[in-house]
């Protein structure tokens, strides 16, 4: 995969775990993994060690929280939450992700885009 | 920006804990493992299958945990840091190897960030400080007269004193205050003179330190009518009054006054300067205030204002014209602190400015300037990094030409240049780093002594300022810190460029072939400019070094201790301005001389005694001409050593003269006569006779001429040993003014403590103005003014044997590579049939002429050095064949550097050499 294609990957993914903290609440890596997989149709991640990366980069900004929690059949998960930071960046991804999505809507299809 | 800052600091939280991060993402991976294979068992998986599924899945444990690590930065915690502890590893590996570049290069970057560190602290405390040691000391200021024109202080009136505190808003507390010398009598001690604050009563309020013992002086005490009071130190209070509790209301006795205690100062308060008896401040209307450090108007910031708001507030309140001064001779003869020079002078030229407390004791500059002086001698200090530095950074090139091989593979793998190069540079910091923590340790017992000597000398310990502290800061460890980075750059950053220059793609292409780099003009300039270095310095720093221990190790050519000396003074408060009361004075004091004089002969039969302007070994110097040129040339000027003395010196000093006579009566009665020492024949005269030739001081720049003083005689050097020269004159009439200190010396008299009562009593029963103090023998007098001598002659010694020692590392290691290089070529040679004298004279040929080189450029500059220092009259002392002596020493040493490799290379297998070739 080209840089060029990672960074679009890394930007998207972030994206759609941010969205998916903010849908479904708390959640360990594993749901996240499962959620991103079901929605993407499996198009946006090889595998779901991805996940745990952009895990990581998350945190380090601290646009989500982990703790130590029992998931639903009572293992030991840590749990991934979005902070007040995350909430508004969510916000302002979106609403750039929309933006773009409808300029290149008009662009890649100009009868309907008048 | 924020999300890189929050990387970052994760990172290094990271950092601090790797093993809680490890154990979190083991646990992490368990816990995703054992869910994806109950999700598979729950699809109808077998238990091996969801097993392996769960792992596909994930991507591999492996894998993930090794890019998890690098997302975290580990072990780093951030990537650039791992290659800099790498690097700094290496730095620590060469310094083991390379004990010869370690220790000298260390010893010599030691010692002169130690030296600038101390600078540093100096200037930090001088001129940095700007708030004093007192409840919001930083608040504190100084209102000063400031002649732009002139750029200095002046006095500032009692007038506008009285004006100010009147009418100023923006600051509160405003009073001022100037040091006397009164001579103190507390019943049953012997007398002392002191240092006495004249002080307003605000200046207490504005210390806002609370008396110890009793009260501070107030307003009421200001009145001239009212009855004398003083407050003491704590110091005084443990010393001269046995802390005595009751100590409120005894008496002492400053000058012909009879002051009352009426407080104790706790321990430290010294406010305003270094002050351990204060009494009130009573001007005369026309008196004024000598600007600092004698005197000062000081005052602190009202609540809420700013400096520039009250140098505004300031600015338009201004000075009185000077215009208003006194005109009547009555009144200018009362106004005896005024300035002459003040008077008349332009009032546009003058205006008041407002300046923190501190920088009103700094010098005659503006506050910008001072800062500027204290930047450029940082800067010129830190430059003493660039010699040693420059030779370790030879050492350095030396050792990295022969590391060409592993830059150029690392070169290869991708490592950009500007890589290898933080490599090496990286490499040198390690050392200068270590050079670095070294200084930081010494400065502290440093500064320690200096102080302890400072306190030895009671003048120096007396006007310290009290809020001088040398204790070393976080400010002077961030600058050692600063000259070590600097001091890398220096000595690792040219041999690193020049190492990864067009060089690496060339080293690639040898890369196994062992044939090395060919060597270009950079290798021999860097020979040549060693030796020329290190020549250059040698002869003036042995020559200065000398010069200044030489009285200390051969003597001063006499029994010094056999001489007692005193200093014999007016106190300054009785001294009338008023000329023809000035002729007067001076008279009565020169018959209180001779009578003091008369009396030290008759009470302790001592077999002489003498008065001199200066001591022997103290002497001013002086600039001074010959009136007839020699021979035709140009008139000769130096510097020599002046003194005025009276018709018993010779004698008390068992001085014969070699040629002519010394002073007898004829001298003393005006005629303008001088007798030299036999230095001064040496320097200033050669050859000829002396006898008969004037010599004067020369006249400052529009200055008239003094009068030409006739050489009536030669005496021995007296001290000896010392590098000026000595002319001799005698004690004119008024020539120091009727109040300037004059030297009583004394021979063969009894011990120290009972003469220096005695001549105190004699001084006070003739006149209690008189003053005789300082009573010490003259071996401890000389051997204390020999101290920095030494000092500068122990520090320029380890400074230029460093600089030596470097440069026989350097020259060492610039030709055992010389000779490694050609390695292959003498092993064909000597497979050929050379014979071993004939290869050990081309190594030696070529070894020569690099240093022949280095030899003439260090003469020429050596040479210039020379002239441009003067060193006699910096103290040194000039030793004849110095020069060839340090070129041959120089070429002894390059030579004997090329010796070790030379004799290496003729033992060189011939086959080796070929196969390893």
């Amino acid at each position: 995969m080209s840089s060029s294609e990672s960074s679009i990957l890394q930007g998207t993914l972030d994206l759609m775990v941010l969205k998916t903290l903010e849908h479904l609440g708390p959640l360990h890596g594993y749901g996240i993994a499962l959620r991103i997989e079901q929605v993407g149709e499996r198009a946006l991640i090889v595998n779901q060690g991805t996940v745990y990366l952009c895990l990581v980069r998350l945190v380090q900004k601290k646009w989500i929280r982990t703790e130590w929690g029992l998931s639903d059949n009572n293992r030991k998960a840590k749990f991934y939450s979005l902070t007040k930071a995350g909430r508004k960046q969510l916000q302002a991804e979106t609403e750039n992700w929309e933006r773009v999505a409808g300029v290149m809507g008009r662009v890649l299809n100009p009868e309907t885009g008048r | 920006m924020l999300a890189f800052f929050r990387i970052i600091a994760a990172r290094i939280r990271g950092f601090l804990r790797p093993g809680f991060l490890e154990s979190d993402f083991d646990q992490e991976m368990a816990a995703h493992l054992e869910m994806a294979e109950e999700d598979g068992l729950r699809r109808g998986l077998t238990v091996e299958e969801a097993h392996r599924a769960a792992r596909v899945q994930l991507g591999g444990v492996t894998q993930l945990r090794e890019s998890w690590r690098a997302a975290w930065g580990l072990p780093w915690g951030l990537p650039w840091l791992g290659g800099f502890a790498l690097d700094a590893r290496m730095g620590v590996r060469m310094l083991r190897r390379s004990w010869g570049l370690t220790l000298a290069g260390g010893l010599a970057m030691t010692i002169v960030i130690s030296i600038a560190a101390v600078v540093f602290v100096f200037l930090d405390e001088f001129m940095g400080r700007t708030a004093l040691p007192l409840d919001e000391g930083q608040r504190v200021v100084a209102l000063q007269s400031w002649d732009a024109e002139a750029h200095r202080r002046m006095n500032t009136s009692r007038r506008d004193l009285e004006r100010w505190g009147a009418t100023l808003q923006s600051v509160e507390d405003l009073g001022g205050f100037q040091t006397i010398e009164r001579r103190l009598i507390v019943d049953g001690r012997p007398a002392e003179w002191v240092r006495v604050a004249e002080i307003s009563a605000s200046g207490f309020r504005l210390a806002r330190v609370p008396p110890l013992l009793g009260r501070w002086i107030a307003e009421a005490d200001e009145h001239a009518a009212a009855a004398p009071v003083v407050v003491i130190g704590y110091d005084v209070w443990q010393s001269r009054f046995a802390s005595d509790r009751a100590v409120i209301g005894r008496t002492v006795r400053l000058g012909e006054i009879i002051h009352t205690v009426i407080g104790v100062m706790p321990e430290g308060f010294a406010f305003p300067v270094n002050h351990r008896y204060w009494i009130p401040l009573r001007l005369d209307p026309f008196d004024s205030l000598k600007p600092a450090p004698e005197g000062a108007v000081f005052a602190r910031l009202a609540p809420g204002v700013s400096l520039d708001g009250a140098q505004a507030e300031l600015t338009t309140v201004g000075l009185l014209p000077a215009a208003t001064a006194p005109t009547s001779p009555g009144a200018r003869q009362r106004a005896s602190n005024i300035d002459a020079r003040q008077r008349g002078s332009d009032i546009d030229a003058r205006r008041p400015r407002i300046v923190p407390y501190t920088f009103a004791f700094t010098d005659d500059v503006e506050r910008g300037e001072l800062a500027w002086q204290q930047r450029i001698i940082l800067l010129l200090v830190s430059l003493l990094l660039v010699p040693p530095c420059l030779n370790i950074s030879i050492l350095i090139y030396a050792r990295t030409v022969t590391r060409q091989e592993e830059f150029a593979a690392r070169y290869a793998l991708g490592a950009s240049r500007g890589r290898i190069v933080v490599q090496l540079c990286v490499e040198v910091l390690v050392l200068s780093s270590a050079a670095g923590a070294t200084a930081l340790a010494l400065t502290r017992p440093i500064l320690t002594q200096i102080g302890e000597i400072i306190r030895r000398f009671p003048e120096l310990d007396g006007s310290l300022p009290f809020w001088v502290d040398f204790n070393f800061s976080w400010r002077a460890a961030l600058f050692v810190a600063g000259l070590s980075v600097l001091a890398a750059l220096i000595a690792g950053l040219l041999p690193a460029l020049k190492a990864t220059g067009r060089v690496l793609p060339l080293a690639l292409r040898s890369l196994g072939s062992r044939t090395g780099i060919p060597l270009g003009a950079t290798w021999t300039a860097l020979i040549v400019v060693q030796v020329g270095l290190a020549l250059a310095a040698l002869p003036s720093a042995v020559e200065f070094a000398w010069g200044n221990i030489r009285p200390a190790i051969l003597g001063p050519g006499f029994a010094a201790n056999e001489f007692l000396s005193a200093r014999l003074s007016v106190d300054s408060q009785s001294v009338p301005t008023a000329e023809p009361d000035q002729r007067a004075f001076g008279a009565r004091v020169r018959s209180l001389q001779a009578e003091v004089v008369r009396k030290m002969e008759a009470e302790f039969g001592v077999s002489a005694v003498t008065v001199t302007a200066a001591l022997p070994g103290a002497e001013p110097l002086t600039f001074i001409e010959m009136e007839e040129a020699v021979d035709g040339g140009p008139r000769v000027s130096r510097y020599v050593r002046a003194n005025q003395v009276d018709r018993a010196f010779f004698e008390v000093f068992g001085v014969s003269a070699l040629w002519g006579r010394t002073f007898d009566g004829r001298d003393f009665g005006g005629a303008a006569t001088a007798i030299v020492d036999q230095t001064f024949v040496r320097q200033v005269i050669g050859a000829g006779n002396a006898i008969g030739r004037r010599v004067r001081p020369v006249p400052a720049p529009g200055a008239e001429a003094g009068a030409w003083y006739e050489i009536v005689g030669i005496v021995p050097d007296r001290p000896a040993n010392t590098s000026q020269g000595r002319m001799y004159v005698p004690v004119l009439p008024g020539a120091h003014g009727p109040a300037g200190p004059i030297q009583l010396v004394l021979r063969g008299g009894p011990d120290p403590a009972a003469t220096s009562r005695r001549l105190q009593e004699i001084g006070t029963n003739l006149d209690p103005t008189l003053r005789l103090d300082d009573v010490r023998r003259l071996d401890e007098v000389l051997g204390e003014m020999q101290m920095s001598n030494n000092l500068t002659s122990y520090a320029l010694a380890i400074v230029t044997l460093s600089v030596l020692v470097l440069s026989a590392a350097g020259l060492y290691a610039l030709m055992s590579f010389t000779v490694a290089q050609r390695r292959r070529e003498i092993g064909i040679r000597t497979a050929l049939g050379a014979r071993p004298g004939r290869l050990l004279a081309s190594i030696f040929a070529r070894a020569l002429w690099q240093v022949a080189a280095g030899v003439v450029v260090g003469v020429t500059a050596a040479l210039v050095l020379h002239r441009r220092l003067n060193i006699e009259v910096e103290g040194g002392w000039h030793i004849p064949g110095i020069l060839p002596a340090a070129a041959i020493f120089i070429m002894t040493i390059g030579l004997l550097s090329a010796a070790g490799p030379a004799r290496r290379a003729v033992r060189i297998d011939p086959i080796e050499a070929l196969r390893d070739g």
